[in-house]
């Protein structure tokens, strides 16, 4: 991704707006965009799932592949987890190998996935030593608007939660649901203006500074942290964040579980 | 063009498989500005193939070698999305993703008033999101919709279409089953006003006149796709 050139009078426009604790398109300091999920939307995935959050819009595809059991864990799938920021998605995306920025989109979404633990690897062995599913989450970018990382990762537990297993095509049995336990949600946090807000926009993303990711689970253990780009946060401004992501992921998981 | 007619896909009424006549094409929708962030875009559903085409620009051109004095220049990507086929596509570039990105590029080219925008660059980015078959006439006539939905001036909208040959008889518009194992394929950019082609591919095995029928077939259909984009760039749906 090229990083284009901030303009200051992005950033000081944006720390006026924090000052009157407003923001840059009106919303609250805590309030999220308008948030659609959709499932079973693509028909050559095995679980599929699309989110949007005001105009950034992503899609997460599920598929799999019949691996060989690493020596050390015979019985024993795999999750993999990628996601892709092709330049469809906006004017500073660009093509060629994956940015490190999309690398860490799909590593952090990976990590929340993988450690809560909502998919029991030992379920996904066909043959012990032999044979096992690996299932792949593709994670998609349409449009960015900002915060792809919450869009993906919600779009991500989505498109699992509601995945076939296709076992009749390879033939190893009837095609059965994936078993998926938990529901992590994540949420993002993003400084502008010299404070945190959630759910920032492209905009603010621009002339912001750190973020701060946070993936909870079903009990409201954390299952995976990330602090990108550059910039210093306070204990007191991180158990404000962590506070407000308790609050946030029940709600997200109820909207994921009833769908 | 895998088989030889060992597979029955149409009966003895030129009834096809999936219950269409030979001249039938799949359901179509298109919809325009369907990325929000683009200054264009097209989603075009056909049968299960499903494109999504994003417009960026004009803008500036860099590197500076690829500017053009004269014209602006297009630069098109094709791409399969990794969930978009029965086995999983391994992201990133491949042969034939190259090849269809650079007859896609040359088909827009010609249509695009290109000599209007000096020294910049219109990106256009064809992601297949679901593929059925067809997948670049999808991507090309979906293109075309974008564009005109991002303002830039062309000389016409292209509809790409293909017809082809399944157990012997000449056939619009293959699904996957037809492709996989008919026996010839011919996918074409039509200009609907004008008639005139900028995009031609054949591979396979077609007499003098069913390559015509195949033409004819191409013709007719470009004219009703051609219906259903300007329907949804006039901002209905075109469902």
């Amino acid at each position: 991704m090229t990083i284009p050139i901030v303009p200051k009078l992005l950033r000081s426009h944006l720390s006026d707006l924090a000052e009157r604790d407003a923001r840059i398109d009106g919303r609250g300091r805590w309030e999220g965009r308008e948030l659609e999920v959709q499932h079973s939307i693509l028909p050559r995935a095995e679980g599929s799932a699309r989110v949007r959050m005001g105009d950034t819009i992503v899609l997460a595809g599920v598929k799999f592949q019949i691996m060989t059991p690493y020596p050390d864990r015979p019985n024993q799938g795999g999750l993999m987890c990628s996601a892709e920021v092709r330049p469809v998605a906006g004017r500073n995306w660009e093509s060629g190998p994956p940015s490190p920025e999309s690398i860490e989109l799909g590593r952090v979404v990976d990590r929340g996935i993988r450690e809560s633990g909502c998919i029991d690897v030992d379920s996904l062995c066909i043959i012990p030593g032999e044979k096992a599913w690996q299932v792949i989450l593709d994670l998609f970018a349409i449009s960015d608007d900002g915060n792809l990382f919450d869009a993906f990762a919600l779009a991500g537990i989505t498109a699992l939660r509601n995945a076939t297993v296709p076992a009749e095509r390879f033939e190893v049995g009837e095609d059965y649901p994936l078993s998926v336990s938990k529901t992590p949600i994540m949420c993002s946090y993003h400084k502008v203006g010299g404070r945190f807000v959630f759910d920032a926009t492209a905009r603010e993303e621009l002339g912001g500074d750190e973020r701060i990711h946070i993936t909870l689970g079903d009990d409201n253990n954390v299952h995976s942290l990330q602090k990108g780009l550059k910039g210093i946060f306070s204990a007191e401004e991180f158990t404000e964040i962590m506070d407000n992501a308790i609050e946030r992921t029940e709600k997200l998981r109820k909207i994921v579980d009833e769908l | 063009m895998g088989g030889y007619g060992d597979v029955q896909m149409i009966d003895e009424n030129g009834v096809r498989a999936d219950g269409r006549g030979p001249g039938d094409i799949r359901p179509i929708t298109i919809e325009t500005g369907v990325v929000p962030v683009a200054d264009g875009s097209c989603r075009m559903t056909w049968g299960t193939n499903e494109a999504i085409v994003a417009v960026y620009g004009p803008m500036e051109a860099h590197p500076r070698k690829i500017q053009r004095q004269d014209r602006a220049v297009l630069d098109v990507a094709y791409n399969m999305a990794p969930f978009s086929t029965t086995d999983r596509m391994r992201p990133g570039f491949n042969r034939r993703s190259r090849e269809v990105s650079k007859v896609t590029q040359d088909a827009l080219e010609s249509v695009v008033l290109l000599e209007l925008y000096p020294r910049s660059k219109i990106r256009i980015s064809i992601e297949i999101v679901s593929a059925e078959a067809g997948t670049r006439c999808v991507g090309l006539t979906a293109a075309s919709v974008a564009l005109a939905d991002a303002g830039i001036p062309m000389t016409d909208l292209v509809v790409s279409v293909a017809s082809g040959k399944i157990n012997d008889v000449v056939v619009c518009d293959l699904n996957k089953e037809e492709d996989n194992y008919g026996e010839a394929d011919l996918p074409m950019g039509i200009m609907p006003n004008s008639g005139e082609l900028v995009f031609l591919q054949m591979d396979g095995d077609l007499s003098q006149d069913e390559f015509e029928q195949a033409w004819r077939y191409n013709m007719d259909a470009a004219q009703e796709i051609h219906k259903l984009m300007v329907e949804a760039l006039n901002g209905g749906d075109s469902q």
